[in-house]
């Protein structure tokens, strides 16, 4: 080959490649397009009555998503990595969860037990425990295995991360078998009860257990977003996510400033780990992994190190999940195949995410 | 064929708020040593990375060769002859010495993967040419027989040196370099001026540097720009420079100028 | 004892302390021991272990807290060590003998935690305390971990000795010495040397498959495949620098494509092995091509996830019923036509040639690209991105390159494997298996052969090897990927990069094709004209 006809070949391979990313998403936008047509407006296989059945799971999940996109964009904007292993926090915290239904279940006082006796007590402990457990499992996580490697290459502590993640998942089942494991609710928040409406001569339920977790999601983050916007800590960890250098300089201990940012999110995943196992019911060591990675794909949706935008990021993959397959006509088997499509198509075309920031260009 | 290799024309870089990089006009004539300077924060090196491809300015354009740079990637940059060094050296640090010239030379080499893996006539011969070549500059720059030493564990000065013979790879015809005397002694500065003269006598590359020891800027170069905000104060020789008030004001501040003064009656 | 160097030793006792408890709660040391005693012959299961494969492997876990608390200090003094280790005996010991107590509790008052943690059945418990009764066990507990505490610390102690440490360097550098005078001085009895070497090998490795049984032809093929497919994700991951977790999915395109091709269900298209092999290559190559596309501007962890996500949206895609009609569905396919040698099917045998000539090309091709243009501007791309293409590199071409190859590597052995086991299905494509690979080659050592083959074998032969291991292989691989990043990030076999023959100083140190300024200035003719 001459130098011209390379150079030739050169310069049209790259205009190909700059073509591809708009084709792709011009395919992908008309085949959605199409899709909600025919399911829409020519077929109508799903009333009202089913379509408010799936916003209200998709709220329900969307709360859940939230509690642990956050953990990953506080991780993100504080240390510029994927905490791979956060799932597995959730996953821990559900686990602490079910222990503790399990002990207050077995006490017995009187012809009941602590459980239903003393009910939005034993939650709360429920609730407490769970979420201690798991800030205590972040916290350690940061110190063993992402501290040591803080000035490695960045595919190092990911690496790592991901060793966690598998370690974690295969500990917990070796300790407590694979077998799933069935929550116990106390009798106020039991699984499937909850208020009926009459829509379109059919009964939509509006789940007890369902309303209890979205609202302790809403409460948890507004408590979230008022640590981070007005205390010294929540001011601590945006300056050491801005620039680490100069808040160290400028008093800030950055380490503890970093423990306490696991600790934090450690505890909102444990919170929506328990609430994942008081309203599914069941838990076993893998149940953190898919929600992880979801979570995740949140997080990256409203724009990685960007509150509000996790926030809503969980929000709309939760009812996009649910409401989405049914919308969209395809098989419920693939609604996860749903989410990993949303996270590559939303890294391939827009990386910084709905409501981020773009990165600055690097510095050279 | 211009005179000058290199014309940034009114190039402005803005970050956000900040303007790094206000209307600068450079013309740099060809087989010339032309120096940038300027105090800290005064937008060298970004001036540096839009000429070099790596920002791409908001206003204005760069010409190489009277033709624009904009929108073309860093690699067809290079191609068309232009390389550069760093102010913080980055070398492949886990590729020895030899190889990281051998990576210079990527874009005049044709041997691709299907050559390596049949071993064909132009691998054999390519590898054995490349090597040679990239010996010699070893040595031009005074890396005698170091060429299989891991490039992490070389001296400062030495990998200093070894960037330039990694930019010297692909024939460039404009040489960017950036603090290249940063950090090293008197000595080491001395040899590594010596080095930028040759380069420019012996093989008619254009030499565009940011530097902060004033004694190397004077010496050398055939022509200094001054920086200070992002905007151009002064162009010209050393002598025209050197006696610019605008120019020691940006260093010295305020009255600076009659400070100078002062002080240089009493030499 | 200075308080602090005693905290020190308290502490690193309570760790492993922390880390015996943690053993014990997942039967990791039933199975531990279980190996241990096995060396001599002795047989433990591992849901009632025998007592002395627990002590055995108390003595093993009290060896190492001992040597690592008097190794803390490098500059110690003898006394100090071995107060050290007594200290973290102690600690430990405290830890391990608290355990049994309570175990001793429930064991008494017939409380079985057996639903909540699955190992502690009574006769678990009772092995813990070594089948002694309830003083007795937890006195036990606590002096084997103190004693043998002690004793590593003893053994730190003699090693330090200025005696030991002298004989001990006389002893290993002679090998070393006999081992270069055996290769040879010159350049040329060296090679005479490597050739006689590698005839011997080539010898061994072809008889071994006729004479070693199936069993083993079936483990070391697996082994072997797993070579290919660690040499591939090295090109991706160790050469360029593209941290890939969906790997396992171009192993299943291979696969998948010998299994539809060759396989009466679902379609019955009989192409053929050879055929089905050429064509699966070319598809997993493509679909490196295809994946990697859209996804060149991502940065190394958002390019991690990505083909994380794309290989499970294959594996569920695979799984569904969805598309059952064309891939076979969660059953997977079976029956897979393996090629016929003279009208005879593969056997064994012949299959593990097959893949020995296979690993044999792999690391071939391996091997001449490393040391190329190609294999240097990947580890330019590695490096330093950025700085690669300002050098001329054009990185998203070599990018894709190397995810093409290292597809291809992975077509090649899934190919061979879906033939081989005449069997393919979803649940063999999973996450795991790509995290296996990319374990594989981060243990090893990443970007070269040796840390592959090394890998490979540690990480695929030896767990099929000791089948106790089984449970905890993944535990393992974890805490591997974990320690290995935070200790020896590069591999066990750290990459080197070749002694390339130099030319000996030339003269005249100007390279022929610039341009000497005494001469004429360029005519028409540019060097740098394309």
């Amino acid at each position: 080959m001459t130098a011209d006809t390379s150079s030739d070949l050169r310069r049209k391979s790259r205009q190909l490649i700059k073509l591809i990313r708009p084709l792709l998403g011009g395919i992908v936008g008309l085949f959605l397009v199409y899709r909600l047509y025919i399911v829409l407006i020519v077929e109508h296989p799903y009333g009202p009555d089913t379509w408010t059945r799936l916003l209200i799971a998709g709220l329900i999940l969307g709360g859940v998503y939230s509690l642990v996109a956050i953990g990953y964009t506080l991780v993100y904007g504080i240390l510029f990595m994927i905490n791979f292993a956060h799932g597995e926090v959730m996953m821990i915290g559900a686990f602490s969860g079910y222990f503790v239904f399990e002990a207050l279940n077995a006490i017995k006082i009187q012809d009941s037990n602590f459980l239903n006796t003393y009910a939005y007590f034993s939650v709360l402990i429920a609730f407490i425990v769970g979420m201690t457990v798991s800030a205590l499992t972040g916290y350690f996580l940061e110190k063993i295995a992402y501290r040591p490697l803080r000035k490695a290459p960045r595919l190092v502590p990911l690496i790592s991360a991901i060793g966690a993640s598998i370690f974690l998942q295969n500990a917990v089942e070796l300790l407590f078998s694979p077998q799933l494991r069935n929550y116990t609710n106390p009798t106020f928040l039991t699984r499937g009860a909850g208020w009926t409406i009459n829509i379109n001569h059919s009964n939509v339920i509006i789940p007890y257990t369902g309303v209890f977790s979205f609202v302790l999601s809403a409460v948890l983050l507004i408590i979230l977003y008022t640590i981070v916007r007005k205390t010294r800590l929540g001011r601590a960890m945006r300056a050491v996510a801005l620039d680490k250098k100069t808040a160290a300089l400028m008093g800030v201990d950055v380490d503890s400033t970093i423990s306490k940012t696991f600790i934090l999110s450690g505890a909102l995943a444990g919170a929506a780990g328990v609430m994942w196992g008081i309203h599914n019911g069941l838990v076993y060591y893998y149940t953190g992994f898919i929600p992880g990675i979801k979570a995740f794909t949140a997080a990256v949706l409203g724009g990685i190190g960007n509150l509000p935008g996790a926030m809503l990021g969980g929000m709309f993959l939760g009812i996009v999940e649910s409401m989405g397959p049914a919308a969209l006509g395809i098989d419920f088997q693939l609604k996860d195949v749903l989410a990993f499509v949303i996270l590559i198509v939303v890294l391939i075309f827009k990386p910084s995410g709905l409501l981020g920031e773009s990165l600055a260009e690097e510095k050279v | 064929m211009t005179d000058n290799i290199i014309v940034t024309q009114q190039v402005s870089k803005i970050f956000g708020g900040l303007t790094a990089v206000n209307k600068v006009d450079l013309e740099v004539k060809r087989e010339s040593i032309f120096s940038i300077i300027g105090p800290n924060g005064a937008g060298k090196t970004t001036l540096f990375n839009c000429i070099s491809g790596f920002y791409t300015p908001e206003h204005g354009e760069v010409l190489y060769e009277g033709e624009s740079l904009r929108g073309k990637s860093t690699d067809v940059i290079a191609g068309l002859g232009i390389s550069r060094t760093y102010q913080n050296i980055r070398l492949f640090s886990n590729l020895t010495t030899i190889e990281n010239v051998l990576v210079g030379q990527h874009y005049r080499l044709k041997e691709n993967w299907l050559d390596a893996v049949f071993n064909t006539r132009r691998y054999r011969e390519e590898e054995k040419s490349s090597i040679e070549v990239g010996v010699r500059w070893l040595n031009f720059v005074g890396l005698h027989g170091l060429g299989n030493t891991p490039a992490r564990s070389m001296p400062y000065g030495a990998q200093r040196r070894l960037e330039i013979a990694r930019a010297l790879g692909s024939n460039p015809k404009l040489l960017l370099l950036d603090e290249p005397t940063a950090g090293m002694n008197p000595q080491e500065t001395l040899e590594m001026t010596t080095l930028i003269r040759r380069l420019r006598d012996e093989f008619g590359i254009t030499i565009v540097l940011i530097e902060h020891d004033m004694h190397v800027v004077m010496g050398i170069s055939d022509q200094i720009a001054v920086l200070d905000f992002g905007q151009k104060i002064a162009d010209g020789t050393p002598k025209e420079i050197q006696s610019n008030p605008r120019v020691i004001e940006a260093y010295l501040g305020p009255g600076g100028a009659a400070l100078a003064k002062k002080y240089s009656r009493k030499k | 004892m200075k308080k602090a160097a005693l905290r020190q030793s308290f502490n690193t006792g309570i760790i492993f302390g922390i880390a015996h408890i943690f053993c014990v709660l997942i039967a990791f040391n039933a199975m531990l021991g279980s190996l241990l005693v096995k060396i001599v012959g002795i047989k433990s299961s591992a849901t009632t272990p025998l007592a002395s494969a627990l002590i055995a492997y108390a003595v093993l876990l009290g060896l190492w807290a001992g040597i690592t608390a008097a190794r803390r200090k490098r500059e110690a003094s003898g006394k100090e060590r071995l107060q050290a280790s007594l200290i973290t005996g102690f600690s430990v010991g405290l830890m391990a003998a608290l355990l049994v107590a309570v175990f001793q509790v429930l064991l008494s008052d017939k409380i079985n935690p057996r639903d909540y943690l699955t190992n502690l059945s009574f006769p678990f418990m009772r092995a813990c305390l070594f089948q002694l009764g309830a003083f007795l066990g937890i006195a036990a507990n606590f002096l084997i971990f103190f004693l043998s505490s002690f004793l590593g610390g003893l053994f730190v102690f003699i090693w330090n000795l200025p005696a030991v440490t002298s004989a001990w360097h006389k002893a290993f550098s002679a090998p070393k010495v006999w081992i270069a005078k055996l290769r040879g001085e010159t350049g040329k009895q060296r090679r005479i040397t490597n050739i006689i070497f590698y005839a011997l090998l080539f010898a061994v490795i072809a008889i071994l498959p006729i004479e070693w049984g199936s069993y083993w032809n079936y483990v070391m093929g697996t082994v072997g495949l797993y070579v290919i497919l660690g040499l591939g994700l090295n090109i991706i991951v160790g050469l360029s620098g593209q941290l890939v977790l969906g790997y396992i999915a171009f192993f299943a395109i291979g696969a998948y494509t010998m299994a539809l091709l060759n396989a009466p269900e679902p379609h019955n298209w009989m192409w053929g092995f050879w055929p089905a092999l050429i064509l699966a290559v070319i598809l997993a190559a493509l679909s490196g091509l295809i994946i990697g596309l859209p996804l060149m501007r991502l940065r190394g962890d958002y390019l991690a996830i990505v083909t994380l996500g794309f290989g499970e949206i294959i594996r569920i895609l695979l799984k569904s019923d969805v598309l059952t009609s064309f891939t076979g569905g969660p059953r997977g396919i079976q029956d897979i036509h393996g090629p016929t040698l003279f009208g005879k099917p593969f056997n064994d045998i012949d299959y593990m040639y097959l893949i020995i000539l296979a690993v044999i090309l792999a690391i071939y091709i391996y091997n001449r690209l490393q040391h190329s243009r190609t294999g240097r501007a990947w580890l330019a791309v590695r490096e330093d991105e950025t700085v690669a293409r300002a050098t001329g590199v054009d990185t998203q071409r070599y990018k894709l390159l190397a995810l093409m190859i290292g597809a291809a590597f992975a077509g090649l052995a899934g190919a061979i494997y879906a033939s081989r086991n005449a069997f393919t299905g979803p649940d063999e494509h999973s996450l795991m298996a790509s995290i296996n690979v990319l374990c594989l080659i981060i243990v090893g050592g990443m970007g070269n052969i040796p840390g592959t083959l090394l890998g490979a074998f540690a990480l695929k032969g030896l767990p099929e090897i000791l089948r106790e291991v089984e449970n905890y292989r993944m535990l393992v691989f974890g805490a591997l990927l974990v320690a290995m990043m935070i200790i020896r990030p590069e591999g066990l076999i750290p990459s080197q990069r070749p002694t390339l023959e130099l030319p000996e100083d030339s003269p005249n140190p100007n390279p022929p094709d610039l341009a000497v300024r005494s001469e004429a200035k360029p005519t028409g003719e540019d060097p740098h004209d394309r």
